[in-house]
């Protein structure tokens, strides 16, 4: 079979980072021991595992195609409607495509990186992502974080594998269950000692010898975690020298779940140098550990340094708990609206709506939605139109406004017209503003999100909405 | 060419409720209060009433849906109603239907009736809606507040209007309208309100704040219409007319299409259009007398101005605080209060306008009564600006 390469990766996390300082100062009054150092990553209300999945994905995806697609995701918004479809749509791939979603553990991300990397068969996309219910109170609250992150994985790029192995253990650090939805977590010594001796280095070692590499050969170590310090044990017993670049991301985002490994990795291939020995460790009922070589700078790697870096400082603690769902506010009658959706309205429209499609009439003119007769004014009566996708143009503001009265999760309710080059005009939602509302004219992206959520029947849609082209810098925190 | 419909058809007689937080009033009893008032008014009997149009925009879970309610509320003579809607235009959709079934010829005496009863969603502003199961896939929820509030944006971009004289252009529509409304008893809001007041608000949509908001009420007006000889034939000497009723409805081109700039109102522009050449209107600053225009927004009354032609394009903000369309302006505008402060039980506010603008044709209109005033234009404005209806009527007596 073909060596197997990561041929490029996308790394996203959501706009705001929550102090943690700030936040178990807010609680400090309760007692409960919580971190105090560093950031935690917040998923927008409209944010979920897949949003910020396609999102990792589009970067990964960006020039290049993929013959499969796996979504990894311990915190996936449905049980029975497969997001790797979802995903699919919404980076414009073909319905052909070969599409699975997994879970189980936090290590589904890195089992399907290995599989991936294993296997042949084309082009393979693994995008995972997470955005996990906590408790509040609980260090996870403040130690986890949200976002995502991608590799797409074929037969030439900028990292080949060199070894991997696998060790399953039936080792319960934390569960969710259908009994207890929000994560119960067991004493952290036992998981630091036991984690190590049980898993991490059986795994590791075994990768290494697979690989042919010592582990004092590998230059930069992306272990996931499952408590602090586990890293630091595992070096001294299999003789890692490397630093581990996951603990920038826990002190940055928090711990990603699915996602961690990924975005671990994505950092190294922008990190690293073509010859570097790359380790990464997955965990969760045990350990899928991979040796890689870096080959050549690695398209898409930038977004996860990028992405570490800016933000903005979300204070509030309250508004944190509400985006967190740890705090159900009353929202009063305007929050009311039945937002039911038909599946057969869906089924007309979703791969439209998912893949922000719009149509090209005959005069050159692209709108959206696509509809029989086109609204340009030249047109005189129904005409087919080519699809034309949106989702990875630029636009401009025509009109916009922070509407104050609608509800909405987290308000002002930012919306307008904006304008694509091509001629597409399009009302939007716009998201990622923090501060100023945007001007008439200013550019904007396309980003992927829910679109409305019917708390009612438990179901959710999905849309593009705008957001400013750059975010800004964080401070050093 | 159609000859249109003016002076082939008269109002016989208006009636209007006061509107407002009617709690003690459900629909039926709004209906019945306005309808008694036009009878009366008319001088004939239910009996006489050949047609009717119920105009509701909204209230379907309060009035209830189809002609039904109407028809059942004033216990007509099992003739043919119809409901209609057509979002904030409902009103004068109700009239335009019933002026031109006289016009046709269809019928002698029609009524149009408009009613809303709002107040009893449980909170300010307008019922939520769906936009169609196809469109909520995609478009934005935002409040009607929201839609309208964008029109500031692109209007100071393409004028180059300075935000603070846009804001303060509009806190000064509303505080005229304030002062109106204190004259008019039938009015939702009759408080003066100061400058300060309303340019100190809290936001609602940046950058309107509370009062350059109209809010909703309860409410119902009407209206019967019938052949100028049928009007002469009761006793009336003096009669308006109805000179014009035009619409324009969006198909797509402004949220859709790469061409208008959001800074105005396109279906206004082309119902004014095509009412001035209905009513033979050829310099509408001149023969206008006063209008009564859909000031949903401040800033919608502004840009209307504009898009009446009663404004030069990027000069109504001073137009306004020159107190051109104040009451004792060149060109008044909502002598009543408006939907500012007379209030907006939608389906009832086109047939609202028309009532005061009758009324000052008849010099009927009490302390609010301007001098002699030859024609008085209303106008509607449904939906948003970049997806609306628009309605301009033209009234004026019948020489």
């Amino acid at each position: 079979m073909a060596q197997r390469y990561v041929r490029s990766v996308g790394a996203y996390l959501p706009l705001l980072r929550l102090d943690r300082k700030a936040a178990s100062g807010a609680f400090g009054w309760s007692g409960l021991a919580m971190p105090r150092s560093g950031r935690r990553s917040v998923a927008a209300w409209d944010e979920d595992a897949l949003t910020m999945a396609v999102e990792a994905g589009r970067t990964a995806l960006a020039g290049h195609h993929a013959d499969s697609v796996v979504f990894a995701s311990t915190s996936a918004p449905f049980r029975e409607r497969l997001q790797a479809n979802l995903l699919c749509e919404a980076l414009g791939l073909p319905r052909d495509v070969s599409v699975s979603d997994v879970a189980g553990s936090r290590r589904c991300g890195v089992s399907a990186l290995r599989q991936a990397l294993l296997n042949g068969g084309g082009d393979a996309l693994v995008a995972a992502g997470e955005r996990r219910a906590t408790m509040p109170g609980s260090a996870f609250q403040l130690t986890w974080g949200d976002g995502a992150a991608a590799a797409l994985i074929g037969d030439d790029g900028c990292a080949r594998l060199l070894g991997s192995a696998c060790i399953n253990v039936d080792f319960v650090d934390v569960y969710v269950s259908d009994e207890r939805p929000l994560p119960y977590a067991s004493e952290e010594r036992f998981v630091r000692e036991e984690a190590i001796a049980l898993a991490f280095v059986p795994a590791i070692e075994a990768a290494c010898a697979n690989a042919g590499v010592s582990a004092a050969e590998i230059a930069l170590a992306v272990v996931h975690e499952p408590v602090g310090g586990v890293y630091k044990g595992l070096a001294a017993v299999a003789g890692l020298k490397a630093p581990n670049l996951c603990d920038d991301i826990t002190a940055a985002a928090g711990d990603l779940g699915a996602a961690h490994a990924l975005f671990g990795l994505a950092l190294a291939l922008e990190r690293g140098k073509p010859g570097d020995r790359i380790l990464v460790a997955g965990f969760g009922s045990g350990c899928d550990a991979l040796v890689l070589e870096m080959t050549a700078p690695c398209d898409g790697s930038a977004s996860a340094e990028t992405s570490l870096r800016e933000g903005a400082a979300l204070t509030n603690i309250t508004r944190f708990l509400s985006l967190a769902g740890s705090l159900d506010l009353d929202w009063g009658p305007r929050s009311e609206l039945d937002q039911k959706t038909a599946a057969s309205v869906l089924a007309r429209h979703g791969r439209d709506m998912h893949g922000f499609i719009g149509g090209r009439d005959a005069r050159g003119n692209v709108q959206f939605p696509k509809t029989l007769i086109p609204v340009s004014p030249l047109a005189d009566g129904p005409e087919p139109l080519a699809d034309v996708r949106l989702a990875d143009l630029e636009a401009s503001i025509v009109s916009v406004t922070a509407d104050r009265l609608n509800f909405t999760p987290d308000p002002p309710f930012h919306f307008g017209l904006v304008q694509f080059d091509n001629g597409a005009r399009v009302s939007m939602e716009f998201r990622d503003i923090e501060g100023a509302t945007p001007q008439v004219g200013d550019r904007v992206r396309m980003r992927f999100r829910v679109k409305s959520i019917d708390r009612k029947r438990g179901f959710r849609t999905y849309f593009w909405k705008a957001a400013p082209l750059e975010r800004p810098k964080l401070e050093e925190g | 060419m159609a000859s249109g419909i003016r002076d082939r058809v008269v109002i016989a007689g208006m009636g209007c409720t006061e509107f407002g937080e009617r709690w003690d009033k459900g629909p039926e009893a709004l209906m019945v209060e306005a309808f008694e008032e036009a009878l009366a008014d008319a001088g004939i009997g239910r009996g006489d009433i050949e047609a009717a149009w119920l105009g509701v925009a909204l209230d379907d879970m309060n009035v209830g849906n189809s002609a039904l309610p109407l028809a059942t509320a004033l216990r007509l003579r099992n003739i043919p109603v119809t409901r209609v809607e057509n979002m904030c235009a409902t009103g004068t959709e109700a009239l335009r239907a019933a002026t031109y079934a006289v016009a046709a010829g269809a019928c002698d005496v029609a009524l149009a009736l408009g009613v809303e009863k709002l107040k009893d969603t449980g909170y300010g502003g307008l019922p939520l809606r769906t936009k169609g199961l196809a469109n909520d896939l995609w478009m934005p929820y935002g409040s009607a507040p929201g839609t309208f509030a964008q029109l500031a944006g692109a209007y100071t971009a393409k004028h180059g209007v300075e935000a603070g004289d846009l804001k303060r252009a509009m806190a000064h529509v509303s505080w005229k309208s304030h002062q109106n409304g204190a004259l008019n008893p039938k009015a939702h809001l009759r408080k003066p309100v100061s400058m300060e007041t309303i340019l100190n608000a809290p936001l609602i949509a940046d950058p309107l704040g509370l009062f350059d908001c109209c809010g909703v009420s309860d409410g119902a007006a009407c209206a019967i219409v019938t052949t100028p000889d049928i009007a002469r034939g009761l006793g009336k000497d003096a009669l308006v007319s109805v000179k014009a009723i035009q619409l324009s409805a969006s198909n797509g081109w402004e949220s859709q299409y790469g061409e208008w700039d959001g800074s105005y109102v396109r279906n206004t522009r082309e119902a004014a259009r095509r009412a001035y050449a209905e009513a033979g209107v050829s310099d509408p600053r001149a023969e206008i007398g006063m209008t009564e225009v859909h000031d949903c927004f401040s800033v919608t009354e502004l840009v209307t101005m504009e898009d009446l032609g009663l404004s030069d394009e990027g000069r109504a903000v001073f137009d306004i605080l020159d107190g051109r369309f104040d009451r004792d302006g060149a060109i008044p505008c909502q002598i009543d209060g408006g939907l500012k402060c007379f209030g907006h039980p939608v389906g009832a506010s086109g047939l609202r306008m028309a009532y005061e603008v009758y009324g000052q044709l008849l010099g009927r209109a009490g302390e609010r009564q301007r001098d002699r005033i030859n024609l008085g234009l209303t106008h509607n404005l449904g939906g948003a600006p970049a997806n609306s209806v628009s309605a301009v009527s033209i009234f004026g007596r019948l020489e």
